[in-house]
């Protein structure tokens, strides 16, 4: 076959790449530690310092390990957007998954202190925000899964969802406007996202909502081929929309949202690896893609991570800005590289 | 010749939709019978409920009364995915796909057939092989879709839905936007499909004169009467094939097979064989061209090509259908 890339070798490139990038990304920090302390430490070395290892291990770790699950869990979802929506701009927030995280930490923070109570004490201030955006997707998520009930047509569903972001936006700009310059700290520190806060327990149920999430996916994966033509083909080759439908809400619902909760909201990633996969793997078959998206958007959420501890100070760039100002820019090269519209 | 057995049958069909509790009805009382080995062209204005029809057989869309026949058991009791296996399709949905091979498109037509994961057996690519082969689409089949033109991409569709291997082939207007030789390949190949794979093969369609060459049965629809089904050649001879042209000014001619303006017109006296002589009435009528009130006749010759104007005092010769126009308007 003409062009036809090796599937194998690119898989095997980019797993070891990931390892790579893991590597250094566990090595760079406020505290620099040799790549090769680190990886002789995996298999049983000492450190040469006491320090290097409850960093690595306390902290460097759980972050790269979060980086990859967040990295995974955004890219699947926004594969699913964009295959089920056929469109090339929807994103895993599109269905107002993130704004509904938004609004409940926003609640949390700005509404919670109004009352007079303070989620910031102790043990539970680590949990309560992760709470807090949980119930807020899950709410948007209640509603438009409501709506999915009621309408038949994805596009209506598409503009619905991007309403649902729009009027949990203006709510948290109206929570703003009234809150005092601190809340309105934390909450836009929050909305920074951040792949350091995942504490003990916290990662464990990331990785274990990630599974439960791709779960629809391989259930459903041969009909996110059929949708390739358009859903009145898909149908014709006896998918079932419908369930489809449910399917694509509830794995993005659980990945996206669960990256929201845990990390808060991270642009970019899951609108463009997708498109990153299709470019380098080219092919429209998502037994391929699906698993290329998972493994470049591990590979790229890394890399920023990694990029944003480049002040080299305790001080690190917030990762949200970093996934942009990164990967905005490489997208914008790949799309002018190849003939972008062809590809989609 | 394959055997014409009856596949896909109603009675008493009413089509349409529900809207908000109101069944809103396009077309009633429609009575069909589809059958194998043959193809059969559905034909009629926009907006008369087609589509609808299509979409009813499709079984995307259930019929308000009456019931479509499948094999002796209405639509109703086929799960999508047993339909998926029986009726295939090609729509006039927009396909864009930059980054899928002619092969790996055909390959999509088995998904009703694959494991959950969808991965081909020997037998799925022997399908797939065979469907490429009926279309004649072997020189294209590593390409990727955005370097076809319309005309190859159309025989790729169909080819896709021949790898679904059901035994009814729907086609919705498939020759539209296609140029005039890609028309009548298109057509052609679907009669050969139907004969030679024994496929039951509906195409909608507004080129009544390629349908008229291909088909063995046309499906008329117009607004308010029944469905008409009967061989073109009979709805020719009988007249009924101007159901298509409610509106009277405009004719189906038997002996051309054309669709003509049938409003009377006064022409001079025309003298000259046949061939010549209808190209001259064309161009008088499209002109509607005036002569002097003295001329006796015109007659038109074909070696050397002459149109000759004779009137009581003067005779005007013209060597051209062009010199003869300028002159006169």
């Amino acid at each position: 076959m003409k062009n036809k890339p090796n599937y194998f070798l690119l898989f095997c490139v980019g797993i070891i790449s990931c390892i790579v990038v893991f590597l250094v990304n566990l090595s760079i920090g406020s505290v620099k530690i040799p790549v090769s302390e680190i990886g002789l430490s995996f298999f049983g070395n000492e450190f040469s310092r006491k320090s290097w290892e409850i960093i690595v291990f306390g902290y460097r770790i759980p972050k790269a390990f979060t980086a990859v699950l967040a990295g995974i869990t955004l890219s699947v979802s926004g594969l699913q957007m964009q295959t089920f929506f056929r469109n090339p701009l929807a994103g895993p927030f599109v269905l107002g998954i993130s704004s509904g995280a938004g609004l409940g930490v926003a609640l949390l923070v700005m509404a919670g202190s109004a009352f007079g109570l303070s989620f910031f004490s102790g043990g539970f201030g680590l949990w309560a925000v992760v709470f807090a955006a949980s119930i807020g997707a899950i709410l948007v998520l209640l509603l438009m899964s409501l709506t999915a009930w009621r309408v038949k047509d994805s596009m209506t569903l598409l503009i619905v969802g991007l309403m649902f972001g729009s009027l949990a936006g203006a709510i948290v700009s109206v929570l703003s406007y009234f809150s005092d310059a601190n809340q309105l700290k934390v909450y836009t520190v929050w909305s920074m996202g951040s792949l350091g806060s995942t504490h003990s327990g916290q990662l464990e149920l990331f990785f274990f909502a990630s599974v439960l999430g791709i779960i629809p996916v391989l259930v459903f994966i041969k009909s996110y081929n059929a949708m390739l033509l358009g859903e009145a083909y898909a149908k014709s080759m006896g998918v079932n929309i419908h369930r489809l439908r449910w399917a694509m809400i509830i794995s993005t619902g659980i990945l996206a949202g669960s990256a929201t909760a845990f990390c808060g909201p991270i642009a970019f990633i899951g609108i463009a690896v997708p498109h990153m996969a299709r470019l380098i793997f080219k092919t429209g078959d998502h037994r391929i893609l699906f698993p290329a998206s998972a493994l470049m958007g591990a590979i790229v959420l890394l890399i920023c991570d990694a990029i944003s501890q480049i002040p080299g100070s305790a001080q690190t760039l917030p990762i949200n800005a970093v996934t942009s100002l990164v990967g905005a820019p490489m997208v914008i090269w790949l799309i002018l590289k190849r003939n972008f519209s062809k590809e989609f | 010749m394959g055997d014409r057995k009856i596949i896909l049958k109603s009675n008493g069909l009413n089509l349409g939709y529900k809207k908000q509790g109101e069944s809103i009805i396009i077309a009633e009382d429609i009575d069909f019978e589809l059958k194998k080995g043959a193809l059969t062209c559905l034909l009629g204005p926009n907006g008369v409920g087609k589509s609808t029809l299509i979409k009813t057989i499709m079984g995307q869309l259930p019929a308000l009364q009456g019931s479509v026949i499948l094999d002796d058991s209405p639509l109703g009791d086929y799960s999508q995915k047993e339909l998926s296996k029986r009726i295939a399709v090609v729509l006039t949905d927009k396909v864009s796909l930059g980054n899928v091979t002619v092969y790996q498109l055909v390959s999509l037509g088995r998904i009703p057939h694959t494991t959950w994961l969808g991965s081909m057996s020997s037998m799925d690519h022997t399908k797939v092989e065979k469907a490429i082969e009926v279309t004649h689409i072997r020189y294209l089949k590593d390409k990727v879709l955005s370097e076809l033109s319309d005309g190859q991409l159309q025989k790729v569709m169909i080819a896709r839905a021949l790898a679904q291997d059901g035994e009814i082939l729907i086609l919705d207007e498939p020759t539209a936007h296609l140029d005039l030789i890609n028309r009548f390949e298109i057509m052609h190949l679907l009669r050969k499909i139907a004969k030679e794979e024994n496929k039951a093969v509906l195409v909608v369609t507004h080129d009544l004169e390629i349908a008229i060459d291909t088909a063995d049965e046309f499906w008329l629809m117009q607004c308010g009467l029944p469905l008409e089904c009967a061989a073109p050649e009979d709805l020719i001879v009988s007249g009924k094939i101007n159901l298509l042209l409610p509106s009277g000014t405009l004719k189906f001619n038997p002996i051309t097979g054309k669709i003509q303006d049938s409003t009377p017109y006064d022409y001079p006296i025309i003298q000259g064989d046949v061939k010549l002589t209808n190209w001259l009435k064309l161009i008088i009528r499209k002109n509607s061209l005036v002569f002097d009130e003295d001329l006796q006749v015109i007659s038109i010759l074909e070696n050397p090509f002459l149109i000759k104007v004779k009137g009581e005092k003067k005779e005007q010769n013209y060597n051209s259908f062009k010199a003869f126009l300028e002159d006169l308007s």
